[in-house]
């Protein structure tokens, strides 16, 4: 069992990959926290809670959510905007969630409008811009969403949460595999369940 | 996929970014006579680019996107250079891989297609420049066309390697000074459209892009060529004004100049005879259409 | 988009029934045949519902192509053809992977060299293609004998690289390696390599599973990375776009995007171990020698070691079977009792036993070697004569008469 931790950051000039440093994915039916393998159960209230106590915490869906090229696809799509309407009713005022898409993959140049996207090769511009503190990708294809998690790692001190269709990521701070339109709405279960129970960190500074 | 697959989740219409919302809104996907007059009144499959102003290449790409006959079935192949920094900006699923290896990319590509959607077309298109048609890659340029692979293959003629800054090509005419050839090319401007006729190019044309609608003509005819027949070969002539010492605005007198009668890009074009005998089909039952439309219109109107 | 479990218990165009793989392969009932590597090769494919083959004639894999060529002919393979050379079938292969197929090759010596640079690229693609490597030697003058140089070069590309022993493990590893290198989390090209002819050319019993079964298809809709078919989002998309304009936070999506590959290698660990029943294969390892070797040299370890026995010496032995991912741990673990380390090898500069001592404390007990190449034999006994030597035993040249 590795020592490291996946932890919010700046964790460094080039942050390494977790799986290089011995975190290993979470089996079907698990889910893991810092890179410890927990229960779906633990998973789903620590999101939660993170995304309660966060000042912005967003919602960055990716391409298999936002275009409907099947069936799933868009029942995930409508589960993730049940998710980011649960999210506005349970958190407290000065509290500021935000639903952005990641569209696509290309470089865009000269830079992307971070108001209105995130962007895998440069998704700090969007956690930046909006003081995003807590966020979670959700239809992001998988090799992207970890080129993303482990520069948001780098360079931000955000709290990063997949909710991945596959395998999950251990470069998320916390990440749920086999995500189905049922897991989504779970989440949203628990964020309500857990609604006035979750101080918010926006007394803090920054 | 067809067009009614490049579709938004409606739960998340609005949060796209306009780009996408416009692009299924007015894109030409699935439009059965798309073509360069799309180009100003609907959405294009092109977003932005980040050549050069005034690019010839720019423009050869907007009329080549806009006359696809069907870019939601089509996938398209590049290669290294000036085209791949224009391919990511592209709404037509694309590869970029290797320098050089685009045909034989193509090749697979088209194979897996036709293994995995044996009753669909999907239609292949390379597009690349010169070094990586005729230089680096001509092997695999040629034994894909003697293998009647059934793609098209599209070259960017710009007479040099422009994205490394101008040195000398095999497409280059003899005797222009360039980096690599500090005394002149010394050799000829390899005369690719006629080796391609030679290795079973079915339809080949060398023209510049100075005219959108010859464009979309040699386009569709080449498209639908390598659907039914087999590879087809088009060499557009696209200067690189930056490397010739013109200004931006001097690119479409300069494609203008070339295809004079007596220069090297005046059009030519070889056919094969079942190419032949499915444009003439093709033409015909446009034609039907064409008057089957109007008909449908006429009535409408009398109704 | 159809749901591979659903295809589970159907059958394809050839009436072979898609088949959970792990019932395939551990519990399906299975017929010893007598077959060269070559036969095999064409065996385990028939059952691995592969999409595009791709060959090209070399040395000592040619065999093994055109008899995948016969199986396409039969209408197990969806298309086969011959490229123009290595450099364009791996290429080709990369466009049919591109394109959602399940893509299988086999190259050789000069030939994996002369293809090198699509390897990093179909690495960094992410393409889960399967290539045989026969090894053989790659340097002036030509030699098509067995010699195992060429795969310290596929080391750093970023592909799984796999070293099989025997047939019956090229037949298992195959048909397993696709079930690796396709999970979502790895989603990486395997190089399947054997010592060329050794394997290839020599008939063994191998245990075939039933040819009526065969692998579930390739879900090209699990990958980590959009399929380049037109069928799936984003519908805007370059595979792969330039990350590295000149601004600092691109160069940083490039690096990540190396580690992101690496990481995949990592994670391929888990699913080869449960496949391949771990990483690497011990015996003894409580003796003070310890032989690790990869490739046919096991064989041969194996061999020594029972002429040691003979004799009083005892020795123990680690068979590596996966060099990338590379079993750091394991074999760490599997040599801390030994007081000498061998390492046999089939080629000139000893990669292996350079892998080896960078992995293991006071590395001063590795020996690399024995080692033979260009295609000559390695008798088990220069395997004890290296080891009787280190021990300070008196031993016999293997060399020659004198004069």
């Amino acid at each position: 069992m590795s020592d490291y931790r996946v932890l919010p950051g700046p964790e460094h000039f080039l942050p390494p990959a977790a799986a290089s440093m011995g975190i290993r994915l979470p089996n079907p039916g698990e889910a893991h926290i810092n890179g410890v393998i927990t229960s779906e159960e633990a998973a789903y209230e620590e999101a939660a809670r993170q995304f309660l106590m966060a000042k912005v915490p967003t919602i960055f869906p990716g391409p298999l959510v936002l275009w409907a090229w099947n069936e799933k696809a868009a029942k995930k799509a409508t589960a993730i905007r049940h998710l980011f309407n649960t999210l506005k009713e349970c958190v407290q005022p000065g509290q500021k969630p935000m639903l952005i898409p990641m569209p696509d993959y290309r470089p865009k140049y000269p830079k992307i409008n971070p108001e209105v996207e995130i962007n895998p090769n440069h998704p700090n511009l969007t956690i930046w811009h909006n003081k995003i503190d807590c966020c979670i990708f959700v239809g992001v294809h998988c090799h992207q969403a970890n080129l993303s998690l482990k520069i948001i790692r780098g360079g931000t001190s955000c709290y990063t949460i997949a909710m991945c269709a596959q395998a999950g990521h251990e470069d998320a701070m916390l990440s749920i595999r086999d995500t189905s339109v049922e897991k989504i709405m779970r989440l949203a279960d628990t964020i309500k369940r857990l609604k006035g129970t979750v101080q918010p960190r926006l007394a803090s500074a920054n | 996929m067809s067009k009614e697959r490049i579709q938004i989740s409606e739960a998340l219409y609005d949060i796209m970014p306009s780009d996408y919302q416009d692009l299924v809104k007015s894109a030409t996907y699935g439009k059965e006579d798309r073509g360069w007059k799309d180009i100003g009144t609907s959405k294009e499959l092109i977003e932005q680019h980040s050549l050069c102003a005034g690019c010839p290449e720019s423009m050869a790409f907007r009329y080549i996107l806009a006359s696809l006959p069907n870019p939601e079935d089509t996938v398209m192949v590049g290669s290294t250079g000036c085209t791949s920094l224009v391919f990511p900006m592209v709404a037509v699923h694309n590869i970029h891989s290797l320098f050089g290896n685009q045909n034989a990319i193509a090749s697979g590509l088209k194979r897996a297609l036709s293994v995995r959607f044996p009753d669909r077309v999907k239609d292949v298109v390379v597009l690349a420049g010169d070094g990586a048609t005729v230089d680096i890659g001509l092997d695999m340029t040629l034994q894909a066309w003697f293998r009647q692979e059934k793609f098209t293959t599209i070259c960017f003629d710009n007479e040099l390697y422009a994205n490394t800054g101008g040195q000398e090509s095999g497409l280059m005419q003899k005797g222009f000074v360039a980096k690599m050839a500090p005394v002149g090319k010394l050799f000829d401007k390899v005369r690719l459209p006629e080796i391609a006729r030679e290795s079973g190019c079915h339809y080949v044309v060398n023209c510049t892009v100075s005219k959108p609608s010859l464009v979309e003509k040699v386009i569709r005819n080449a498209v639908h060529i390598a659907r039914e027949i087999g590879p087809t070969y088009l060499q557009l002539y696209t200067p690189c004004i930056l490397e010739i010492g013109k200004n931006s605005m001097e690119g479409l007198q300069e494609m203008r100049d070339s295809e004079k009668p007596s220069e090297r890009f005046a059009y030519k074009e070889y056919v094969s005879e079942p190419a032949k005998q499915l444009l003439t089909e093709l033409a015909a039952k446009d034609k039907e259409r064409k008057a089957a439309a109007k008909q449908l219109a006429a009535q409408a109107q009398a109704n | 988009m159809a749901e591979i479990k659903s295809v589970i218990g159907t059958q394809n165009k050839k009436g072979q029934t898609y088949t959970d793989t792990w019932k395939m392969m551990n519990e399906a009932p299975r017929t010893p045949s007598f077959f060269t590597g070559s036969e095999v090769i064409k065996e385990a494919l028939r059952r691995a519902s592969c999409d595009v083959m791709i060959a090209y004639p070399i040395t000592p894999q040619s065999e093994a192509a055109a008899l995948i060529g016969e199986l396409f002919a039969e209408g197990y393979i969806g298309d086969y053809f011959r490229g123009e050379s290595e450099f364009a079938v791996m290429s080709q292969c990369a466009g049919s992977a591109f394109g959602g197929a399940r893509v299988f090759t086999t190259t050789a010596g000069p030939g994996t060299m002369r293809a090198m640079e699509n390897f990093p690229m179909w690495a960094g693609a992410r393409l889960p293609i399967q290539m045989i490597v026969t090894c053989r030697g790659i340097n002036s003058p030509l030699s098509i004998q067995p010699d195992t140089l060429e795969i310290a070069y596929l080391l750093n590309t970023g592909m799984l690289v796999w070293h099989a022993e025997t047939a019956q493990d090229f037949f298992d590893w195959i048909l397993k390696g696709y079930m690796v290198s396709e999970e979502p989390d790895v989603h990486l090209p395997l190089a399947l390599c054997c010592d060329g002819f050794f394997v290839t050319h020599t008939k063994d019993v191998v245990n075939l599973t039933p040819a009526d079964m065969c692998l579930p298809p390739y879900d090209p809709y699990r990958s980590p990375v959009p399929c380049m078919d037109m069928e799936c989002p984003p519908v805007r998309m370059m595979r792969d776009p330039f990350v590295m304009k000149s601004n600092y936070i691109s160069y940083a999506t490039h690096a990540s995007w190396q580690q992101e590959i690496w990481a995949a290698v990592e994670r391929s660990r888990k699913h080869s171990i449960h496949w391949l029943n771990g990483l690497i294969d011990t015996e003894n390892t409580d003796a003070d020698i310890v032989i690790v070797a990869s490739g046919t040299a096991v064989s041969q370890g194996r061999e020594a070691i029972r002429l040691l026995e003979d004799e009083g010496v005892r020795c123990g032995l680690v068979k590596v079977k996966t060099l990338r991912p590379w079993p750091e741990e394991e074999i760490r673990e599997a040599t801390k009792n030994a007081k000498h380390i061998f390492v046999p090898e089939f080629n000139v500069t000893g990669w292996l036993a350079k892998e080896i001592r960078a992995s293991v404390p006071n590395h001063q007990r590795v020996h690399a070697g024995p080692h033979v190449c260009g295609g000559m034999t390695m008798p088990p006994e220069i395997i004890v004569s290296e080891i009787k030597t280190a021990l300070g035993m008196k031993t016999f040249s293997l060399a020659g008469r004198g004069s």
